[in-house]
Order: structure tokens, then sequence, then C-alpha cells
């Protein structure tokens, strides 16, 4: 297999402990010149120290007694980091570099090897905002959220930022949405996927599409693992390892969403809103797309507001591809998005830094036409987001 | 996996890939190799030497740069009680995590092996034999 002329080069190297570097853009970076490419899923550290100059009153107070708290030098006064070192003691012995956050220059590091024409900043350490039990106190961190991201991250050569809405407290969530519609690098909302009861296409919750919908504001649901609470819709309660949490949560809370927005005939309501779902993979697509066709037959007058199919609302929603299922053949991918009509609503994300983050390698191995490979990497994300293309 | 098709006789002359002089590749350190779009992943551990297919079969992070630990295992041997095994021996995937034993390229919990070259070293200098 080795022939003489081939160049041989050795270096040596060192045990990787830090998966913010990310070797495999640059080994794809020739092919990937010239291609636009967004990365519709990524994260920065947003950990509560840097939300405490935002926090006003009684929350700025309980927020510096918060981060006095040390668990074990896990970078201050982590909500999800203490949650899950309570939850799940050292599931996975540390076995891959623990993820670390990415901070400012890190990012810049990444977007300044030219490859990446945008990233789409989601949220970490408020993704479990949806379970927080006090709605005023969940409130208050996605008020500080919000704009501690557009000071520190604006004016960000391809930097984007979708902010964050307490689904708790929908009137406040829609005051959010009109604060940071008209902010040009405030291009999505995201409402977290997990704690959200009564389901998100409630009643309750529509002055947050109304916003949305206003401002022409796409939504993001984005995935979170349950961590320790048993609540809507499937918790922890019915799994006892963190790889089941991981595996079922992402998907079934997704579903659960997508189900009760449609089902709510939110879509009929607000037909210029578009809606994504990030971080729970794609396989399941089709299952809810048909499955609910199927149940349409029957069901039909329980949602009189419909005007076509589940599954021709569904299409139109946009998905991100991590976390990717691991599907064995490299025409998996092309066939699954044929399936589930996702040519033109399938974005590249990566959740890069986190520890599952999907290496640009992971899809740029499936098969594909050009053409849709074209639109995964970026032409969708830039009609969704409402961006324009910087190559 | 795809299946290896076996290579009939294997006629083709085995090519020695020169690595490091062995002074300057000592025990806790491991090398990464590129022959040609090819990468291998060379480690010395204790003073014996091993290399593998340097790619990780699932997103192709670089297994060169992967730590080495043990991991738990649990089988009939164990009497199917969870136990940590193979201490410094398991390569672990810096992209996610998958592990490998170092010894044989056989990755644990997956019916999956990576290639395996072999190591010689031959008067203070250390190959790889492809």
């Amino acid at each position: 297999m080795a022939n003489e002329g081939q160049p041989v080069t050795v270096q040596r190297v060192e045990p990787s402990l830090n998966p913010v570097q990310d070797e495999d853009l640059d080994q794809y970076g020739e092919e990937l010149s010239g291609l636009t490419i967004v990365d519709v899923d990524v994260h920065v550290d947003d950990t509560l120290m840097f939300m405490l100059d935002y926090m006003e009153g009684h929350f700025r107070k309980r927020m510096e007694t918060v981060l006095q708290a040390d668990f074990k030098g896990e970078p201050g006064n982590s909500l999800r980091n203490m949650i899950a070192h309570i939850a799940w003691l050292g599931s996975s012995y540390d076995k891959p570099p623990r993820a670390k956050l990415a901070t400012k220059e890190d990012l810049l590091a990444r977007m300044e090897k030219g490859i990446i024409d945008y990233s789409i900043l989601f949220p970490s350490e408020l993704l479990p905002i949806g379970y927080l039990p006090e709605p005023e106190w969940a409130a208050a961190l996605a008020t500080a959220y919000n704009q501690y991201m557009v000071d520190a991250y604006k004016n960000l050569e391809g930097v984007k930022i979708a902010i964050v809405v307490a689904p708790q407290q929908p009137a406040r969530a829609a005051l959010e949405i009109d604060r940071h519609a008209g902010h040009p690098d405030v291009v999505s909302v995201c409402i977290p996927d997990a704690g959200v009861n009564p389901p998100i296409g409630d009643e309750k919750y529509w002055p947050i599409f109304e916003a949305a919908a206003r401002h022409d504001l796409p939504i993001s649901f984005h995935g979170i693992e349950a961590l320790i609470h048993d609540n809507y819709p499937l918790r922890v309660a019915h799994f006892h390892t963190l790889m089941q949490v991981n595996s079922m949560g992402f998907p079934f809370t997704s579903m659960l969403q997508i189900m009760s927005v449609v089902c709510a005939g939110i879509p009929v309501r607000f037909p210029n809103l578009k809606f994504a779902i990030l971080e729970a993979g794609l396989t399941w697509m089709p299952f809810i797309m048909y499955r609910l066709d199927a149940a349409y037959l029957r069901y039909r007058t329980e949602l009189p507001a419909l005007e076509k199919k589940p599954s021709e609302y569904i299409r139109d929603w946009y998905i991100g591809t991590h976390e990717l299922e691991a599907l064995p053949r490299r025409g998996d991918l092309a066939k699954l998005i044929d399936l589930y009509q996702g040519r033109d609503t399938t974005m590249w994300a990566s959740d890069w830094p986190h520890l599952e983050r999907d290496l640009i390698a992971g899809f740029m191995r499936y098969e594909m036409d050009d053409a849709l490979r074209r639109k995964i990497l970026g032409e969708n994300a830039l009609r969704f987001f409402g961006l324009t293309a910087r190559k | 996996m795809s299946s290896e098709k076996p290579r009939s006789g294997s006629r083709r002359p085995r090519r020695k890939i020169p690595v490091a002089r062995l002074s300057d590749f000592p025990a806790g350190t491991r090398m990464e190799v590129s022959v040609g779009s090819v990468q291998i992943a060379v480690f010395n551990v204790e003073g014996d030497f091993f290399a593998l297919f340097g790619r990780c079969p699932h997103q192709s992070a670089p297994l060169s740069r992967g730590r080495l630990q043990g991991t738990v295992i649990c089988n009939a041997d164990t009497c199917w009680e969870t136990e940590w095994a193979h201490e410094g021996e398991v390569l672990v995937c810096p992209g996610h995590g998958m592990e490998y034993d170092i010894r044989s390229g056989k990755a644990f919990g997956y019916d999956l092996r990576l290639r395996t070259y072999e190591v010689s070293v031959e008067d203070g200098q250390v190959f790889i034999v492809m």
C-alpha cells in the first residue's frame, strides 16, 4: 500500500486536551473553500458570571450568592455543570476531554480560518431555563443573557446571535423579542426544548410567536438534556444513564414540540413564521411527519385549524444536522433527507465546542449531489436566518 | 465497516518508513506519521511500540492525539461484574471518545478493528512497516 514515491511526514504530538481545536476544518479547508458555510449551532462561554452585571435588584444579590459556590474547580458557577455533577456523578469518567467552554478569542480564531462564513451563537448555560421553577428568575436570566450577548458579541464578522426567552413568562418573552429584534446581529429566538410545560403550542405562549412573527424573526428550538428534572415530556424518571437521556430525550422533546406547534395550528395563524429544530438529530423526522399524517386521517376534526396534512407543515421546518445519527452507509443521509423532503431545510450544525460536537468530516463522508451539499452547508441557513452570502 | 478485500498473496514489496531515532522517541510519547494521505499513530508505551491507523472511523478525528488510559469491562471473565482494566493501554479518540485497545486496534464495544502496523527498531532507528 505504501509506494516509494509517497511523501512521508513525521510529527511528535501530544494528547489533545481541548476539543476547541478542530483540525478537521483544516483537513477539509481546500474542499470547502469557495462554499458558503454556516455553522448554525455554536456555543461560547456564557456561564453565570458573565451575566452578573446584567442582573438587577435582588436577582443580582442572589446571583452573587450562586457565584460563591465552589463546585470542584468547574468553571465558575456553571449551572449545567452543577446539575450534571450531582445527578450523573462521573458517568462517563471523563472519557473524552471535557467540553471546554469557548472564549471569544477561541471563536474568533475559528472564524479566522476563513472556512466558516457565519457562526450562529446559541445559549449553553440557559438551555435548562425552561425548567427553572421560578418564572421571574428564569425571565431575569434570559434578559441578562440577551443583553450580555449583544454587548459582547456584536459587530463581529460572521458572528450572529440567537436570543433566548423564558417560556414561563410569555409576555416578558415577547418584550425581549421586541427589544432585540432590530439588532443587526440578532437572527433568531431560541426556545429550549426541555421543561416547557404545558407544551409550547399552548395558547399561553402565543405572545412569543406573535412577537417573533411581527419582527420576522425565526424561532429555533434547541435540544437540552434533562439532567435532573422529571417533568414534561420524558425526563430522567424514565432513564437511568446519561446515554439514555441523550439518545432519547433530545429527539423526543423535539418531536413533542413540533407536534404541539403544528397541532395547535400555529403555522396557520402565523404563516410567515419560520421554525428550526437543533441538536436532536434527523432520523426521526420521517417518523413524526408521517405518523401524524396517519393519525390525521382519523382525528382531523380535533385540529380544525389545519388546512393541510401535518407533514406538509413540518416539511417547512428547518433542522440542524447535529447530533447526526451514525448512519452506516455513505448514501444514507441523502436518502433520509429525501424521505423527509428536507433538501431546502437541512442545515449543517456542529455544536462546537461541546463534547458531542460533530466534526465536519462526519458530514463530508456522506455522499450526495453537490447542489444538496451546498444547500446543507450554507444556502439553507442563509435563507432561514436572513443572512447575505459573504463569499 | 466496509470489508477489506483479502490481499491475495500480498507480494507487494513492504516499505519501511523511518519514524524517529529511538533516543528521540522515549516512552510516553507518540508520533503522527503521514504517508501520502494515510495517517498513522505511533506510540511508545513503556518501551513497547504500537502503530495504528490514525483516523477514527467515526468522524476522522486524529487518533495520535488521543489519551491513553484504562476502561471498564464486563464479561464472563469478570463474572459479569464491571471492572476497570487495561490501564494505560486504551487509546481514547479525542473526538468523541471511542476506545481502542492499543495492542490490537480492536474497538471496545464495536465490531471494528483498526489496522495495525508492524514496528521495528534497527540500529537505534524506529520504523513502521507498510
